[in-house]
């Protein structure tokens, strides 16, 4: 994200009129996902003071960011299962007041080259991070990092990378497929299991191939290349701290090679989001 | 607007932010005759090593290169060897040159030691640095800041770099053992010193210029044949910009 600092520096001042010490600011926040052909999940909004820090490159995820990036998931209401867990257990109900941030989750799949537009009430905190998944990937997520709130009245600019939770290697392995497991048995897909979130979801299920033997680690095979107890069991390893992402492998073989994504509309490079604030006129 | 915005984002090899500006520290304890900058570089990539870095402070008129411009065999140095020396060497000969320090290197994904530099404080107005550090698993990829503007910061002031990678356009980008000095190429039988610089200029231009990253041996066999059979790296020495950050911050 802090690539695009520039961006913030140049941005266009829209509309400038006398500014003041704003408390409660409606802004208008906008992301456009500049990918090829990658989604991205409902969007966590957070407004916060310096004791909240949803992401740092160099530093271990939270638990509430592995399930962000490796499923999506914010809150209760989306997967009960990441109660206590997640975003919302980190950091209180959502559009309330709690002290450190207010937060709201903006939902629906944003597909490639689409934009939509959110109003936000900061509750007067001074930061802004913004995260959402793209899928499919293991644990990819475009970032917002701890921007300072402009308070000038005006339209902002601002571009996202893409980073690496770090939480689950990339497999890049579809996780509706049956004729590979979790090491031990259980179903791929999702948080806390290899393979790539979203593959069933019908935006993406035309275009996701099966039969890759994996990227980051080999189906039947564990971390250090030792064999596993089943041939066709996926080991659950994780590729931590945080970093920006090295983008997905790809194949194009939609039955066999490494990967079950495609080398030829899963990529990307950076910036993967553009994030557009608009600070109202007091 | 929008297009000359993400044009320049793509186009800058950094760009800045003020982070914070809590300079809540009072007089500088009666020593205000030199300032102090703390540096320290996060290394962003999966798994490329960086090597010990050069960081130089120094003031307008120094660069250690220029884009689109031939390398110095100083910055070769850096690029193909991973050895800062030449290039603290070149910084300390320049007129410009204010303070310089070689940095330890940085482990992939991990926030790297701090390195101080130390300058006269009738120097801070105007102050550049620069910090240059290699990507170890590469024929000749560096990152970092060339000539950057930190001046009249703030004691307590911070501000963040994001860096990009540049192809020193000394070396062809073979991805052999014997061609790089990190460890990708050690496991693969050669790496280490002999491996690193050459003096042998033999990439399809002789210019600096933005790194087009590592192909890699993935895929060789996939019917793309997208891979590069005789490379020794995998899949997991690729990278995306950015590839570093720069953390500076007015110490006193």
């Amino acid at each position: 994200m802090k690539l695009n600092k520039l961006a913030l520096a140049t941005a266009a001042i829209v509309g400038m009129t006398a500014s003041g010490i704003s408390q409660a600011v409606q802004l208008q926040v906008s992301i456009t996902n500049l990918t090829h052909a990658n989604y991205m999940t409902p969007r966590l909004v957070i407004a916060h003071d310096e004791t909240v820090d949803a992401f740092e490159v160099g530093t271990t995820a939270t638990t509430a960011l592995a399930w962000l990036a490796e499923a999506g998931v914010i809150d209760d209401a989306q997967d009960a299962a990441s109660a206590g867990q997640n975003f919302e257990a980190l950091l209180g109900p959502a559009v309330t007041d709690n002290g450190s941030n207010t937060w709201q989750r903006f939902g629906g799949l944003l597909a490639a080259s689409a934009t939509v537009s959110y109003p936000f009430d900061t509750m007067g905190k001074p930061k802004l991070s913004l995260l959402t998944m793209l899928i499919p990937t293991n644990d990819a997520f475009a970032g917002l990092d701890s921007i300072t709130i402009p308070t000038e009245p005006g339209t902002y600019h601002y571009f996202l990378n893409a980073y690496d939770a770090g939480t689950e290697l990339n497999d890049e392995l579809n996780s509706t497929r049956t004729d590979i497991v979790e090491e031990g048995g259980g179903p791929l897909g999702a948080y806390g299991a290899p393979g790539v979130a979203g593959a069933g979801a019908p935006p993406l299920s035309p275009n996701m191939g099966t039969g890759g033997t994996g990227v980051a680690v080999t189906v039947g095979l564990a971390e250090d290349g030792s064999a596993l107890a089943g041939a066709n069991e996926v080991v659950d390893g994780t590729d931590g701290p945080v970093h920006i992402h090295r983008n997905t492998l790809g194949d194009t073989s939609r039955t066999a090679g490494k990967s079950d994504l495609d080398s030829t509309l899963h990529r990307w490079l950076n910036p993967v989001a553009r994030v557009t604030i608009v600070v109202p006129a007091p | 607007m929008k297009t000359k915005l993400i044009k320049l984002s793509a186009i800058a090899l950094t760009t800045a932010l003020v982070v914070s500006c809590g300079s809540d520290n009072d007089s500088d304890s009666g020593n205000s005759t030199q300032a102090e900058y703390a540096v320290t570089i996060t290394n962003l990539t999966y798994a490329q090593p960086f090597s010990p870095a050069s960081i130089v402070a120094h003031q307008p008129g120094y660069q250690p290169f220029v884009a689109g411009e031939a390398a110095s065999v100083a910055l070769e140095q850096l690029a193909e060897g991973g050895s800062a020396t030449q290039l603290l060497d070149e910084a300390r000969a320049a007129n410009e040159f204010l303070d310089a320090q070689e940095g330890a290197g940085v482990a992939p994904r991990s926030i790297g030691t701090v390195t101080t530099l130390t300058v006269p404080s009738s120097e801070v107005e105007n102050l550049k640095l620069s910090a240059l550090t290699m990507l170890i698993d590469t024929n000749d990829a560096f990152t970092g800041l060339n000539a950057m503007d930190i001046s009249n910061m703030a004691v307590g002031q911070q501000k963040v770099f994001m860096t990009v990678s540049w192809d020193s356009g000394t070396e062809a980008n073979t991805e052999t053992a014997d061609s790089m000095p990190g460890p990708a190429a050690q496991a693969a039988g050669g790496g280490g010193a002999s491996a690193g610089f050459s003096a042998v200029r033999d990439d399809t231009a002789d210019i600096v210029h933005i790194h087009r990253g590592v192909v890699t041996n993935a895929n060789a066999a996939d019917p793309s044949m997208e891979g590069l059979t005789t490379s020794i790296l995998d899949e997991g020495a690729r990278w995306d910009n950015p590839t570093a950050k720069i953390l500076v911050e007015r110490i006193r």
